[in-house]
Order: structure tokens, then C-alpha cells, then sequence
């Protein structure tokens, strides 16, 4: 295993020289250069209409808003990657925000404890999505679509109407800015990507990316297929969990359904990304400036004056152009990197 | 050289009476459990485990039956078709208010607002065949700017109301039997004819299997990459035609709980979600095996929270149950014996 990992690290190192700026951009690509481009220039175009969209509270506004689709999409990301779909994201930010909304705890002990609480939610969720795939070889798609179902069942048995408050110290200063400027929900994301970056690199995170490019060589090349899938799903959970925390802070309040709609959004987000959804590429990153962009493209579309009914056609039209679009520039990535 | 030949055909038998089984046995599975399950649903509540009850599932089923047949099609060729809630409200709101509202003797609008309908499917085929965008992402795309484009066109409220011919078609009785059953009977047969014993279905799962294969073969590949997600559409913008004759008007939520059952009923059918794999029959038990569950549960009288997690179990018990290792473990049992 670790052989594997410090051959193919080796072999990186040391491309013939010409094809390095190739490489380097096709490698920019994979990290997300085209969502971060797409993002400049929509938040460009956005304060063009709204010149107070650079002061420190709209960032911050905006940035709380993203969040808990960001970190819903980053778990998202992780099922992704290893070529399977999570639907149980709906389920498990649906249980987290009742479970705060019910149980408020309040103070920075209080705080400590419910994400400890929405870790747990998530990760056991994710583990029991990690089981029924990895062991029991059920379909991703069909286990997580019960699990899901199960999750809603759970939220709506803790709270059956929207309703309940989340403890106050928690939805005021999540929402906060750190020294007025930097937006503490934005310290959460942050973590999440720095995480990742780190964990990118290490064997669970080649495995990861081998068993979504093709299941069968990785296992021949070594890799526990199954432990790597299982921990795939729980890690996912957890980022599911903190999406949950994050959403309450932010709404301050509970509602059984809260996480059905963010389910589509992040699969649109991930996508948005550039990850392919047919696994073994992609990056988390991406994925978090997809949610952004979805974000931001509502905001941009609400100052443009167009009515909030027709917000979906755009969204729409953009994904679908992003999507073309990111796969033409990853063919020239490609041919760039081969000259 | 007669030896090499015997065993070259004697595995070709076998490969042929595998999959056969496996998709008859998945079959007959479900039909079994739906049999056991409507019976047992006697001791839960004496209202339930009737004839009537029968003719309740029958027709609360066919929507889905509809929407799940489009579904599995898409499916079969390796794609997901998320637009189907977007195109049953589609359906459903042009049926109402292009003739439900004030010209209901304009019965051609109705093939007019199918092909409405189809059009979408087309343009999501298009996107996912030439522009290559995964089938996934496209019709979560269409089904979006659809569902939004109602929203704004009917400003929130639809109007309008059941054309005749949708409550003629979901109200009315043949031969002293519910009509929507008799439909249901034929849409079953059409079905499975189509995807079954014409050569259309076989490229179908031709494609599943392997799209570079086919095209090498000889099958026009892109038109029948096509074909699904025009059928798909068309199914569920008639099923919101039928919801509309059931329930006398739309709404803009109609569609939504269909998405998720039209998946679960296929996959619980015995479908592989990569394509290539399963029956129409199958997805039929599937849809009236989730139909017979909602009408069970609602029928013990939990509160919803609890009569959802039970569902979500059950869903849950029936994949496991039909899991394919277990097919193989029965298989390789009566090989052994």
C-alpha cells in the first residue's frame, strides 16, 4: 500500500520537462480554475449593480448563506469521487437542525457539544450508508435513498412542524464576523478544505480517487476497497453533520424537512465543480466555489430584478452551460498535457 | 473438435438460463411478496386485505406504474431521469389550463400538451447524447428550469380545471371494473411488449451494457439514446394528466413525491442502476409493492414521522432481500444440486 502510494508520488515528481506546464495547467483545471474564474467574475458582476457588495457585512451574509450548502457539497464530494451518490445529505441535515432546535444548548460549551452531537448524527448515519454499501454491496444510490427516508422519519418523529429555537449564543456569533471582518462561518469551511488538502495526500486519499477510477485495479493494487469505501461514507456524514450545525446556527430554528433542498443543490454544486459524477476525479475545493457560485447566482439574479420565480431557469441554464463548458476546457487540458 | 463443441454451447446455456432466472426469480419474488403483504394487511386493520383494497392499490399505483415505466427505460440505457416530478406538474398544468379552463372541447390540445412534454424529454436527450453533460445533472437541469418556468407562468396559483376526458379516464368504470385499472392492465402489456419482445428494447439493453459494443454492432446508438428521455417525459406528463383527473386540479407540487418512488421501484424491481440489467414486470411489482406499503402504513395510524421511518425500512429489508448475491447463492445452490 505504501509502496504504491511512494511509486506513484515518484513518478509525479519527475515529468519530462515539456510537458510541465501542461501538466501544471491540466492540474489547475482538476483544482477548480474554472469555477474560481466563473465566481470572480459573477461577484464582479454583482458589484457592478450592488457597490456594497464588497463591504465586510454582504461578504459575511453571503458567506452564511453558503455554508451549509458548501459543507453539504463537500461531503457530497467524497461519495462522488469514490463513484457512488449520497442522498442521505437531505436526511441527516434535516435530523441535525431538529436536534438543535429541540435540544438547544447554549454558551461556547453548549456549542461544543452539539456539533460533537451533529458529528455523531452524521458519522453514524454515514457509517450505516458505509456498511450497506461497502459490505452488504447494495446499489449507493438505492441504500442512501433509504437511509434517507429514514432520516426524515427520525426528524419528524423529534419535531413534527417547523417550530423550536436554536440556543441563541449559537446563531449569533456562528453568524458573526471575527474582528468585523472575517465571517466565522467561513473559519468552518476553511477548516474543511484545509482537511482535505491534507488528507488528498495521504493513502486513504489516492484510494479514494483509485477505487472511483476503477474498483478492480485498485483492489488488485492492494487497497481494502471496502475500508476505504466504508470510511468514504463516514467521513461524508460527518461533513453532512456540520452542514446541519451550520444551517440551524444560521436559520435559528428547526424544520423537519430543512435538508430536502439543499440534496439536489449539492449534487448541482458538485457538478458545477467540474467532478464527474462518473467518479475518480474532482475536488472538494471545486465543489465549495460551486456552491458559492449557486449562491451568488441567486443573489446576482434577485439585484438584476428578475422575479425570484424564474431564479431556477437560470440556475439551470448555468449548470448546464458550466458543465459543457468545464469538459471542453478539460479536452484541452488533456491535449495540452499530452503535447 | 465435437468435444470443443459440446462444452463451447453447453456454457452458452448456461450464461442464457442464468440471466434468465435472475430476472424471472426477482419477478415472481415481488409478486409474492405484494400477494403475502396484502394478505397479512388483514390483521392490521379489517378494512384492509379486500377486494376493495386491491382496486385501491391498482389505482393509486398506475401513476407510478406510468412515471416508473419512462424511468426504467432511462435507466436501462445508463442514465436517471430526475425531471419527472417538473414534467407531471408540466402535464398537469397544461391539461388544466390549456383545456380544463373554458374550452373543454378542445380535446387535440391534450396530444398538443404531451408533446409539450416531449419536447423537454428531447431537449434533456440532447444535452446529455451531444453535449455530453451527465444524464444526472441534465435532467436535474431541465427538471429545475421546467418546474421554475410553471412557477412563473402560472404566478404561483395554477388555474383551471380537469378536462372531461382526464376524469372520464381516472372515474369512470369498464366492464364494472375501475377504468384506470383497465388502463393500467394495457399500459402493463404495451410495456413490456415495447421493452421486451420488440427489437427497440433489445438495443435498449444493448446500450446499458455497452454503448461502444452496439454502435460497433450495427444500433443506431444516438436515436435510442434518445428515445428513453422523450418516452420518460411523455409518461410523466401523462401520469399528471391522470393525477389531474384523479384530484380535479394541479398543482405545483404534484410531481414531487414521484421522483423518489419512480427510482425505488425500479431498483427494488431488480434493475442495476448502471443499466443494461432488468425487467418491466419487475418495476411494475416494485411500484405496486411500494404502493401496497404507503397504503398499509397510512393505515395503522402512527404519526407520519414513524410511518416514514417504517417505510424507509421496509424499503431497506426488500433491497437486501433482493440483493444479487443472494440470486447467485440460489443459483450456485441448485447448480450444486
Amino acid at each position: 500500500m505504501t509502496d504504491l502510494t511512494q511509486t506513484a508520488t515518484r513518478s509525479e515528481v519527475q515529468p519530462p520537462q515539456g510537458r510541465l506546464a501542461g501538466q501544471t495547467f491540466a492540474r489547475l483545471l482538476q483544482g477548480g480554475l474554472i469555477i474560481v474564474i466563473l465566481y470572480l467574475s459573477l461577484y464582479a458582476l454583482y458589484f457592478y449593480q450592488q457597490p456594497r457588495a464588497l463591504s465586510a457585512g454582504s461578504i459575511a451574509a453571503l458567506m452564511n448563506n453558503t455554508v451549509p450548502l458548501a459543507l453539504a457539497a463537500a461531503g457530497q464530494t467524497f461519495v462522488i469521487i469514490s463513484r457512488g451518490f449520497d442522498l442521505s445529505v437531505a436526511g441527516v441535515i434535516s435530523v441535525c437542525n431538529v436536534v438543535m432546535a429541540v435540544y438547544p444548548l447554549d454558551g461556547p460549551g453548549g456549542a461544543i457539544m452539539s456539533i460533537l452531537m451533529c458529528v455523531a448524527i452524521g458519522g453514524s448515519v454515514g457509517a450505516v450508508n458505509g456498511f450497506l454499501v461497502a459490505y452488504l454491496r447494495l446499489q449507493s444510490i438505492a441504500a442512501t435513498l433509504a437511509t434517507m427516508i429514514i432520516c426524515q422519519g427520525v426528524a419528524l418523529v423529534i419535531l413534527n412542524a417547523p417550530g423550536g429555537r436554536v440556543a441563541d449564543w449559537l446563531s449569533y456569533e456562528l453568524t458573526d464576523r471575527l474582528f468585523k471582518t472575517i465571517p466565522i462561518s467561513g473559519l468552518f469551511v476553511l477548516a474543511v478544505v484545509l482537511a482535505w488538502l491534507y488528507l488528498r495526500r495521504t493513502s486513504f486519499g489516492i484510494s479514494l480517487y483509485a477505487i472511483g477510477a476503477d474498483e478492480h485495479a485498485a483492489s488488485l493494487s492492494g487497497i481494502n476497497v471496502r475500508k476505504v469505501r466504508f470510511f468514504t461514507f463516514v467521513s461524508a456524514g460527518v461533513l453532512y453533520g456540520l452542514a446541519g450545525f451550520m444551517l440551524s446556527a444560521q436559520t435559528a430554528t428547526g424544520n423537519p424537512t430543512s435538508g430536502t433542498p439543499l440534496l439536489l443543490l449539492s449534487f448541482a454544486a458538485v457538478a458545477l465543480g467540474g467532478t464527474s459524477l462518473a467518479g475518480g476525479k474532482g475536488s472538494l475545493f471545486a465543489s465549495v466555489m460551486g456552491a458559492a457560485t449557486l449562491m451568488l447566482l441567486q443573489k446576482v439574479l434577485f439585484s438584476s430584478g428578475v422575479s425570484s420565480f424564474y431564479t431556477g431557469v437560470f440556475q439551470g441554464c448555468v449548470l448546464v452551460i458550466a458543465v459543457v463548458f468545464s469538459g471542453l476546457i478539460e479536452k484541452l487540458g488533456e491535449r495540452a498535457a499530452k503535447l | 473438435m465435437s468435444n470443443e463443441t459440446a462444452t463451447l454451447s453447453q456454457t452458452g446455456d448456461t450464461r442464457k438460463a442464468a440471466r434468465i432466472k435472475r430476472e424471472t426469480v426477482s419477478t415472481i419474488a415481488i409478486a409474492i411478496i405484494c400477494v403475502v403483504l396484502l394478505y397479512l394487511s388483514r390483521f392490521i386493520s379489517p378494512a384492509l386485505g379486500s377486494w376493495s383494497q386491491v382496486e385501491t392499490v391498482l389505482i393509486l399505483g398506475s401513476f407510478l406504474v406510468v412515471v416508473a415505466f419512462g424511468q426504467g427505460l432511462v435507466i436501462l440505457t445508463g442514465g436517471l431521469d430526475l425531471s419527472i416530478p417538473a414534467l407531471i406538474t408540466l402535464g398537469g398544468v397544461l391539461s388544466t389550463t390549456a383545456v380544463g379552463a373554458g374550452n373543454p372541447d378542445a380535446w387535440y390540445l391534450l396530444p398538443a400538451a404531451l408533446l409539450a412534454c416531449g419536447f423537454v424529454g428531447f431537449l434533456s436527450a440532447v444535452g446529455v447524447v451531444w453535449l455530453r453533460v451527465p444524464p444526472f445533472i441534465m435532467t436535474m437541469a431541465t427538471s429545475i428550469i421546467v418546474a421554475s418556468a410553471a412557477l412563473g407562468i402560472t404566478k404561483g396559483t395554477p388555474r383551471g380545471y380537469a378536462p372531461d376526458a382526464a376524469v372520464a379516464l381516472m372515474k369512470s368504470h369498464i366492464l364494472g371494473l375501475p377504468s384506470p385499472i383497465v388502463f393500467v392492465i394495457g399500459f402493463v402489456f404495451l410495456g413490456w411488449l415495447l421493452q421486451e419482445r420488440s427489437p427497440l428494447g433489445r438495443y435498449l439493453y444493448a446500450i446499458g451494457t455497452n454503448a461502444e459494443a452496439s454502435r460497433i454492432a450495427g444500433v443506431p446508438v444516438t436515436a435510442m439514446q434518445i428515445f428513453p428521455y422523450v418516452i420518460s417525459a411523455m409518461c410523466a406528463g401523462f401520469a399528471g394528466f391522470m393525477l389531474v383527473g384523479y384530484s380535479s386540479g394541479a398543482t405545483l407540487r404534484m410531481g414531487d413525491d414521484y421522483l423518489l418512488p419512480s427510482i425505488a421501484a425500479v431498483v427494488i424491481g431488480g434493475s442495476s442502476i448502471l443499466g443494461g440489467q432488468g425487467s418491466f414486470l419487475g418495476t411494475v411489482g416494485g411500484a405496486f409493492l411500494l404502493t401496497i406499503l404507503g397504503t398499509i402504513i397510512s393505515a395503522i395510524g402512527l404519526e407520519f414521522g414513524l410511518r416514514t421511518i417504517i417505510e424507509g425500512t421496509i424499503i431497506l429489508i426488500a433491497l437486501l432481500l433482493l440483493r444479487e448475491e443472494l440470486f447467485n447463492r440460489i443459483r450456485s445452490i441448485r447448480r450444486k444440486a
